[in-house]
């Protein structure tokens, strides 16, 4: 495979699509690293010491911004602008021959945006079509079977034209008759019995098949880290992809500037903080991670906090400026302590699953009823876990991942390459 | 021997009340050091999973022994002259009081040494001597003390080294490999039952996934053992992760309608 694509890529896909292989972990610097192992270290000391449910709470004293001003300096991404840059990077990898496979697998991190952009590919939802058009491949409702009955499923599923598998976790249980589906997938991927397709893949979902079938070589592709320049890059076209007003966003200690990445040719030479990194390093590139860090980090100074329009928050003629709160101010949410294996078996499985529902939970974990339920309600109280609305799963949040995955990860649970 | 006693009475007769107070006191801080570190080390460690636990479980031997050296080099001088008369004398009678009177007890504590320098064991890991089975909990300056599954603590002296086998399960990391038995009675699929136990395998919350899976099978006279092999997520999770295996594995055998061989209990007894 080639080293990275040199070519210009979509602001909201920055870096484009890469080998796995070529992933590497934004740089860290010296004084974070510390820092961080500090944190986590005196964390898993605290255990049974402090009250450890105390959900996420600022340390500044800064007015945050409201929702409204939110979506409009730090709104979620356009999903279906992303579903094009996945695509238009797909094509240029077939173009240079990188890609030659008929179906091809992305794995990305959770809270990269794949799942909800693949939905939203051409043919699929509101979008029409203009070339051609995608034909969704949904899990079935009953998720356990044996080998004959997932053959029989895979057969009545059109997987002649492009079809997409948007997360592909959601086609398996952790258990022993939770297998089928996916393993007769990947023998009819490998032997080339499917025709042109796309599947989406959680990250850590991918670990776990890679273990299980260590043979299926499937080249998997995965969006390019967001080290600090791509992430500054993004967050300001982020933040122009309401109105098109540029953003300006500096530190509350220091005043030095985070946003925009790049000197205004008519300004003098500004001074940059090092959040960006910082905010790279913390959310480990992922683009869903470092939004929701840095929708908890902005301030609003206090006059602007008594405009209710968030026009007010204008900085001269088409500017908007915020303040911006050092990473170490910010409390992100801290793991509750359990010396108890049930809270560790619950997130490991939210995380290979991609979310689940409790009765999932419960059959994966083997947890029973009423102890899954505290630790349940323990997660959530700590910001760790969330309950979607509508569909009754339980997810890691983006705030929490970071916690949940180096938690995870020192009680000895295989965890993503990510 | 009347030439060490002469050495022994000329080093020790320059010794005061004052160096006797400083000396024991330097040995009290010496030996309080060692308490707290015995205590408190192992205490954070219990808070601690993975790699971290058994690093500083292994620091506590180690400190202990630089405390021990420490002490010594700073208490001698203030006991004796350093000179090479004296420490021929004082080390020639120490000689032969520990190969007469503490031959056994000097024997575990070289062992000791030799034990920090090789490692055969480390606190942390699952070790069996003489068919005693269980987590080093700690080690000591003459035995080693480790704590079977049931609870109970066991000294083992560190002179077994010297001529015991010591089977060590996971040699310092915290990857220790568990295997689940099956007996099963003769005529089933036998591919088919070594695909739904090495599911069993990936099925388990216990498994880290990252290490192999492997399931192995032997023909016996009485029908097929299954051994299903493993890796827990932590070492002391072994008896819950084995426990598990089985119970998964005796349920998609049941009903796959696999039958278990059992001993008849005239045979077993």
């Amino acid at each position: 495979m080639k080293e990275e694509n040199t070519t210009e890529h979509s602001p909201s896909l920055p870096g484009g699509l890469i080998s796995v292989d070529q992933w590497k972990q934004p740089e860290m610097s010296v004084q974070r690293t510390l820092k961080d192992a500090i944190r986590h270290l005196t964390a898993q000391l605290r255990a049974g010491m402090s009250s450890d449910e105390e959900p996420f709470q600022s340390l500044d004293d800064l007015p945050s911004l409201t929702d409204k001003q939110i979506q409009h300096i730090a709104p979620h991404p356009d999903f279906t602008a992303l579903a094009g840059a996945l695509l238009d990077s797909l094509a240029e990898l077939r173009e240079s021959e990188t890609l030659r496979r008929e179906v091809a697998v992305v794995a990305a991190p959770p809270f990269s945006g794949v799942r909800e952009a693949l939905v939203r590919l051409p043919g699929l939802g509101a979008v029409s079509a203009d070339a051609e058009s995608w034909h969704l491949v949904a899990p079935p409702d009953n998720l356990l079977m044996n080998r004959q009955d997932a053959c029989r499923w895979w057969d009545e599923q059109d997987l002649t034209g492009p079809w997409v598998i948007p997360e592909l976790a959601d086609f398996w249980l952790r258990h022993t008759s939770g297998f089928a589906l996916i393993s007769e997938l990947f023998q009819r991927m490998v032997s080339g019995r499917v025709g042109p397709g796309l599947v989406g893949c959680s990250s850590w979902c991918w670990q776990f098949w890679e273990s299980y079938l260590p043979d299926a070589h499937l080249g998997p592709l995965t969006p390019a880290p967001l080290d600090a320049e791509r992430l500054g890059q993004w967050l300001e076209y982020l933040a122009a992809s309401r109105d098109g007003r540029a953003i300006t966003a500096r530190m509350t200690d220091d005043g030095l500037y985070v946003l925009p990445v790049e000197n205004p040719p008519d300004a003098e030479k500004r001074k940059h903080s090092g959040f960006l990194r910082d905010l790279a390093t913390a959310s480990r590139g992922i683009p869903g991670v470092a939004l929701a860090i840095w929708q908890r980090s902005l301030r609003a100074r206090p006059e602007d906090e008594m405009e209710e329009d968030p026009d007010s928050q204008t900085r001269g003629p088409g500017g908007r400026s915020c303040w911006v709160v050092p990473l170490d101010q910010l409390s992100l949410p801290s793991m509750p302590q359990s010396s108890d294996r049930s809270i560790g078996f619950i997130l490991h499985a939210l995380l290979l699953h991609d979310g689940l529902d409790e009765e999932r939970i419960a059959l994966v974990t083997g947890v029973g009823e009423p102890e899954l339920q505290l630790a349940l309600s323990r997660l959530a109280r700590a910001d760790v876990v969330y309950e979607g609305e509508a569909s009754g799963r339980w997810h890691v949040t983006p705030l929490g991942y970071p916690t949940v995955r180096r938690h995870l990860q020192s009680w000895g649970y295989p965890v993503d390459g990510f | 021997m009347g030439d060490m006693g002469q050495g022994l009475q000329q080093a020790f007769s320059a010794i005061t009340w004052v160096a006797l107070v400083e000396a024991a006191l330097v040995v009290a801080a010496a030996v309080l050091l060692i308490f707290v570190i015995q205590k408190l080390v192992p205490g954070l460690a219990g808070k601690l999973g993975g790699k971290a636990r058994l690093y500083l479980l292994a620091s506590v031997p180690l400190a202990r022994l630089l405390i021990i050296v420490v002490t010594i080099i700073v208490v001698v001088p203030i006991l004796v002259e350093p000179s090479f008369e004296n420490m021929v004398a004082i080390f020639g009678a120490l000689g032969l009081a520990l190969g007469f009177a503490f031959k056994d007890y000097a024997n575990s504590l070289i062992a000791g040494i030799v034990t920090l320098y090789e490692m055969p064991y480390r606190p942390g890991d699952w070790i069996e001597v003489d068919g005693k089975y269980g987590e080093v909990r700690s080690i000591g300056t003459r035995a080693a003390e480790i704590v079977t599954p049931d609870d109970t603590v066991i000294i083992i002296p560190h002179g077994r080294l010297w001529n015991t086998l010591i089977a060590n399960g996971n040699d310092g990391s915290d990857n220790l490999m568990c295997v689940a038995e099956f007996h099963l009675a003769p005529n089933h699929d036998v591919r088919r039952v070594m695909a739904l136990l090495r599911d069993v395998g990936f099925a388990s919350p216990y498994t880290k996934t990252m290490k192999p899976v492997v399931v192995v099978v032997a023909n016996k006279t009485w029908g097929m053992t299954y051994r299903l092999k493993a890796y827990p997520l932590e070492p002391r999770d072994q008896f819950r992760f084995i426990s598990d295996l089985t119970a998964r594995g005796s349920e998609v055998l049941a009903a796959d309608g696999v039958q278990f061989v059992s001993v008849p209990v005239a045979a077993s007894v």
